[in-house]
């Protein structure tokens, strides 16, 4: 049986998996990254991606166009993101428990609108959705091997690593960078050099709302293809889980959020064999992003002690 | 004839919570001078100070900026303007380098991107026109207090600033560091910039003021030129009665001095692979109040950390407290071997805002006997407890259920003082006891610390208030670069620039004069 | 001078809104009322008859004993998971692991269930009860121990541990306590001596409401008065100052969790001693963790507080299962839309306070006229 395991675990599909995997989860890293740099802690990427998901498939399905769709899916992640603001921001309420309530009521709320819609508690498959493509890249498409992983994939996930890029620069090389990362490492200073802090503060929370969004509208529009109750199942939490190992660390939170992907692709696999036990197979990713992310702690935890690097 | 640079009338500021921070304020600033704002802590300084610079905005009345009325939004109006502001507790990013920190929100760009180069350059002409001495490049981290104070006021000459306020400047500086800042202000002046110089020194304002503006209470009691005013009548201007200051009525007891309150031999301690305190020895006496002076950031805080247990420390070395060693032992042993401690920052560590004044009251002592039941704790007899301590403490509140939040920053600080005066402990830390509060509070604060003293509490006084230090201190040592500097068994007869030397390093006693802080 | 005493007390204990308790009440119904509003505008969206829908849903499940009935017997497990929840949020730890423990101690009272352990009815109902608490306290601890000890992000951590531990449960189940008989996902029949019967059966009561109003009123001292309450204010309030006062932070968060982790265990074993008997891990408690915290907010982390909002959203949901027969068109879901609008509101600080600002200000302008 671990043949056949290994036999996939260093083939081509398996890399393609990755990326593909990779992509919501990049996302949802790229979000928690983007509101962490102004030092707020966004904990509500995953019931964003839940809306999200779901705004995207209803929104192609009414407007019988899946790009359309993802405006649908964008426009609810900035909703929800400003929604946390005002309640935060304007009424004084703590955004964490805002965020937890959020979170935790997310998927009634989604089922709720679902049935409305579709009168289906589960699933959107009844609708009939225009989904997304995949693109094929002219040249690289013909290299061998390279071709087939970085060609052929869906169009979101290109979008996802232009967005890697985009905002490595927007966050190191520009003045909105520079101040956003004020605002996160002392608002204080920032307000006094004349940034309007809560400003930037509500555009890092949007910008966080929007990268869910995709990686929502990616689940919806691009992989599964159909909004299903529970398909975002913690992949939000792994981007928020990625950017606590960062520390701060761009390229780190990066690749954290492709380590889990690995983790995840090696559950599916796993999971295609019926000698392992689905339950505990099911559980890897999750077990990958706590050993993860608790060694993180610990090594980081034992480094401050031994004085070699300050605090926060 | 000179011209008016700014110019404040019938300025208001009224809080949403009704406080009433200043009323009818009318001031007049001329161009090219040096001109100071004094008053008590709490008198309405800073936010005069923040109205002028667009953190907050007037109540009501009219504040003239070069012969327009301004309607600031925010302090990015009021630099746009010409104003900077150099404030007390730095606004600085340790994290980034100078450069960064001082192009931040006037980054100079190419296309879309920061040009960090010409960022460099600018600010290294900028440093080197007015003498700063700084590399640039370096990470505000690794700086000093006095450089960061400089990159501070570069943060202003960068966004062309022609009026400079500076909010207590000097009250992180040594004497001799002050003079320095003097002199680069009057070089300020003559450039044709315009200093707005906030400070509760008056012998400085005194030195360094063409003009000297008071405010009490709120109010404005006028603005006189320096050279017509005499030193008594500025003090009664700023408080409207004369200060107690004969406090050597307390001086000196010897009754318990065989007793050790407090005794360290050798500590040590590193950071990043360099030493913070290098073998620090010293003692306090039962009975005596030892001031540790020193610019911040020369180890008093890993001193203060270490023997409070806090937090975690490797340190090496003994620390005895009434005579038990404590090494191993958390905050929590140490309090109960008979430590108290008020802390440098109250509301973070001393108090828990939210809650009532009566459970702060009792936090370092909750499981005592005397407000405890056999299973629950005893709520009358904390809430009588705390009525009396109240009253003894003259804390300005309703009752004591209201939440410490609601309290002025000076009575916050007598309630930390209150508590741990309550437990009745041999020893006490006190970590800059009375930064930030009103005089009022802050005597009321140092006699308490005196009663203590009396009382036979060994006192450890860590201030950067270097008068505070020197009224209330029987002993004083001086802290360098993580070593004792310098020693002085009589802190009667000590001269504030001779300390003022050991604070900077330009003295350096031997280890045999060093050495009577322990032994004495 | 006792004059003066006297209208002390009485200005303390008026009804006004500057007396926090009181304004605290009033937002809170406030906030309940806009809620309503704002589902009677969902429910005229979808339904055909929104006022008959509304009102069933309010006064449904008085109707009928048995419909109360059922809303006492569901409303408890929840009410565990609320109080478990309430210790945690009120000690300031985000540990969000009340899910995994429900659903992993479940597996522990099923075992314990399944087998004859006990020919007592009595005993063995109460092993089951200490397995589960014993269980949920020990497991409940690993976050907060990675968060006190190490800095681990508890949420994180404990949001994937509660995925995990549906893997363990879900695979214990199958592997361990199954029977092939409920397509392999489900756990024998427990034994009858295990479950627990009716003490007044048309209001379903048992003796697990009992315990649940023992535990809370016990949990209501242990909050208000006891040192260990006083612990978990001050770390609450200001972990820094608890930790300045020389109370351990690190053995605070353990003992916290590891009473929210007993409050679950228990919250499980009721579950499923009384409402079913057997166990399908992805089915049976599913959801029940993550509703207390909800319920915790809504209650305002008072132990008091988070009962009664179990009973009232339990309430709500009985009351559109009841509409549901009539009315398709709206799902149980919109108790979660009522549920969120009023945690919004109640945690909103500036909701209502400019109104109570202006009182304030009137007041305190009188009392210098004094």
């Amino acid at each position: 049986m671990w043949s056949s395991v290994f036999s996939t675990l260093f083939t081509m599909r398996f890399l393609q998996a990755i990326i593909r995997l990779a992509t919501p989860i990049v996302f949802a890293a790229l979000g928690a990254f983007t509101a962490a740099s102004t030092g707020i802690g966004n904990i509500a990427i995953e019931s964003i991606m839940t809306f999200s998901a779901l705004a995207g498939v209803l929104g192609s399905y009414l407007f019988n166009n899946a790009w359309l769709g993802v405006i649908c899916g964008l426009a609810i992640g900035i909703l929800t993101a400003l929604l946390i603001t005002f309640f935060s921001m304007k009424l004084g309420a703590d955004a964490f428990l805002i965020m937890i309530a959020l979170n935790t009521f997310a998927d009634s709320v989604a089922i709720f609108i679902l049935y409305q819609l579709t009168g289906d508690k589960g699933t959107t498959a009844s609708l009939a959705t225009p989904i997304l493509y995949t693109l094929d890249i002219p040249i690289i498409k013909d290299i061998p091997i390279l071709g087939e992983i970085l060609s052929g994939q869906y169009i979101l996930t290109y979008i996802c690593w232009l967005l890697v890029i985009i905002m490595f620069i927007v966050i190191y090389k520009t003045p909105l960078g520079m101040r956003m990362r004020a605002c996160g490492l002392n608002a204080d200073a920032a307000k006094t050099a004349g940034i309007n802090v809560e400003r930037l503060q509500v555009l890092s929370l949007v910008l966080s709302g929007v990268f869910a969004a995709l990686g929502g509208v990616y689940l919806s529009l691009n992989y599964l293809k159909i909004f299903s109750k529970g398909m975002v199942s913690g992949q939000g939490w792994m981007g928020v889980a990625a950017n606590g190992i960062s520390n701060g660390n761009y390229w780190t939170l990066i690749l954290s959020g492709v380590i889990f992907a690995v983790f995840r692709a090696v559950s599916i696999i796993f999971s295609s064999n019926s000698a392992f036990p689905t339950d505990l197979v099911g559980a890897i990713p999750y077990f990958s992003v706590f050993v993860i992310l608790t060694a993180a702690s610990i090594i980081n935890y034992y480094r401050i002690k031994r004085g070699k690097i300050e605090e926060h | 004839m000179k011209e008016t640079i700014l110019k404040l009338e019938k300025v208001t500021k009224v809080y949403p919570n009704g406080t009433v921070a200043n009323r009818d304020i009318n001031m007049e600033f001329e161009k090219g001078e040096i001109h100071s704002v004094v008053g008590e802590n709490g008198a309405g300084k800073s936010t005069l100070m923040k109205m002028i610079f667009g953190i907050e905005k007037p109540s009501s009345g009219t504040i003239t900026y070069k012969g327009e009325e301004t309607h600031f939004n925010s302090s990015m109006d009021a630099i746009h303007a010409g104003i900077g502001m150099v404030h007390q507790h730095f606004m600085l990013i340790p994290s980034f380098s100078i450069v960064d920190n001082i192009i931040l929100g006037e980054e100079p760009t190419k296309s879309i991107f920061i040009d960090k180069k010409e960022a460099a350059k600018r600010c290294q002409e900028l440093s080197d026109k007015y003498d700063f001495e700084l590399d640039v490049t370096a990470k505000v981290s690794t700086l000093s207090v006095a450089k960061r104070q400089k990159v501070e006021i570069l943060k202003t000459l960068y966004r062309n600033a022609e009026l400079i306020i500076l909010d207590e400047p000097t009250s992180v500086l040594t004497p001799q560091e002050t003079e320095k800042l003097f002199d680069q202000l009057r070089f300020f002046k003559e450039q044709g910039h315009t200093i707005i110089f906030i400070s509760h020194k008056l012998e400085e304002v005194k030195q360094i003021s063409d003009k000297i503006s008071v405010i009490r209470n709120g109010v404005s009691k006028g603005t006189y030129l320096n050279s017509e005013l005499t030193m008594e009548q500025l003090t009664n201007l700023i408080i409207g009665r004369d200060l107690d200051n004969d406090m050597d009525e307390y001086k000196t007891h010897e009754d318990f001095h065989n007793e050790k309150a407090l005794e360290i031999h050798d500590l040590y301690m590193e950071r990043n692979g360099k030493p913070v305190l290098n073998n620090v020895s010293f003692a306090v006496k039962r009975g005596e109040i030892l001031g540790v002076a020193g610019v911040e950031g020369n180890g008093q805080q890993e001193l203060v950390k270490c023997i409070t247990g806090l937090e975690e420390t490797r340190y090496t070395g003994d620390i005895n407290i009434c005579d038990k060693t404590v090494n191993d032992l958390k905050i929590r042993g140490r309090r109960e071997i008979g430590m108290a401690y008020i802390p440098e920052d109250r509301m973070v560590d001393g108090v828990a805002g939210e809650l009532p004044i009566s459970d702060n009251l009792i936090s370092t002592y909750y499981t005592r006997e005397d407000i405890n039941g056999k299973l629950f704790m005893d709520a009358k007899a904390i809430a009588k407890m705390s009525d009396e301590l109240i009253k003894t403490f003259a804390v300005k509140t309703k009752n004591a259920r209201a939440a410490v939040n609601s309290l002025s920053g000076g009575n916050v600080q007598k309630v930390v003082v209150a508590r741990e005066y309550n437990t009745n402990s041999t020893f006490m830390i006190a970590e800059q006891p009375t930064h930030g509060i009103d005089i009022g509070s802050a005597e009321f604060v140092h006699h308490k610390l005196i009663e203590m003293r009396n009382k036979g509490a060994g006192i450890l006084l860590v201030s950067a208030d270097l008068n505070e230090v020197m009224d209330l201190s029987d002993r004083i040592i001086v802290m360098f670069n993580g070593k004792i500097a310098g020693y002085f068994p009589n802190a009667n007869k000590v001269d504030e620039n001779e300390l003022g030397m050991y604070m900077l390093g330009a003295k350096h006693q031997s280890a045999e004069e060093i050495g009577g802080a322990l032994n004495d | 001078m006792t004059e003066n005493k006297f209208s002390k007390l009485s200005k303390n204990y008026k009804l006004s809104i500057s007396n926090p308790k009181f304004f605290d009440a009033v937002k809170m119904f406030i906030s309940i009322l806009i809620a309503l509003a704002i589902t009677f505008v969902i429910l005229c969206l979808v339904s055909s008859d929104p006022v008959n829908a509304i009102i069933t849903i309010l006064t449904g499940p008085l109707t009928k004993t048995r419909y109360i009935g059922a809303v006492i017997e569901s409303f408890i497990p929840y009410a565990f998971a609320g109080l478990a929840a309430g210790v945690l949020f009120s000690a300031g730890a985000f540990n969000l692991g009340a899910e995994g423990i429900y659903i992993l101690s479940g597996a522990v009272v099923t075992a314990i269930a399944i087998n004859p352990v006990s020919t007592s009815p009595v005993l063995h109902p109460v092993l089951c009860f200490l397995g589960a608490m014993a269980f949920g306290g020990i497991m409940m601890i690993l976050p907060s121990f990675l968060k006190a000890k190490f800095g681990t992000n508890e949420m994180v951590v404990s949001l994937m541990l509660n995925s995990i531990y549906a893997g363990i449960a879900a695979y214990v189940v199958r592997t361990f306590l199954g029977t092939l008989k409920r397509g392999g996902n489900s756990s024998k029949d427990y034994l009858a001596t295990a479950r627990i019967g009716y003490l007044y059966e048309p209001l379903r009561i048992s003796a697990c409401f009992i315990v649940l109003i023992a535990v809370t009123i016990i949990l209501y001292l242990v909050m208000k008065k006891s040192r260990l309450g006083y612990q978990i204010r001050l770390a609450g309030t200001n972990p820094r100052f608890a930790e300045y006062s020389g109370i351990s932070a690190f053995k605070l968060a353990i003992s916290t969790a590891a009473i929210a982790g007993v409050l679950s265990g228990m919250g499980a074993a009721t579950a499923l001693l009384t409402q079913t008997s057997f166990y399908t891990p992805s089915q049976s408690l599913v959801g029940i963790g993550f509703s207390g915290m909800l319920l915790s907010m809504l209650g305002r982390n008072n132990p008091i507080g988070i009962i009664i909002a179990a009973f009232m959203i339990k309430y709500l949901e009985q009351g559109t299962a009841i509409l549901y027969f009539v009315d398709k068109s709206v799902p149980s879901e919109i108790v979660a839309v009522v549920e969120g609008i009023v945690i919004m509101l109640i945690s909103s600080q500036h909701f209502l306070r400019k109104f109570r600002e202006k009182q304030l200000l009137k007041e305190g302008l009188e009392e210098h006229v004094e």
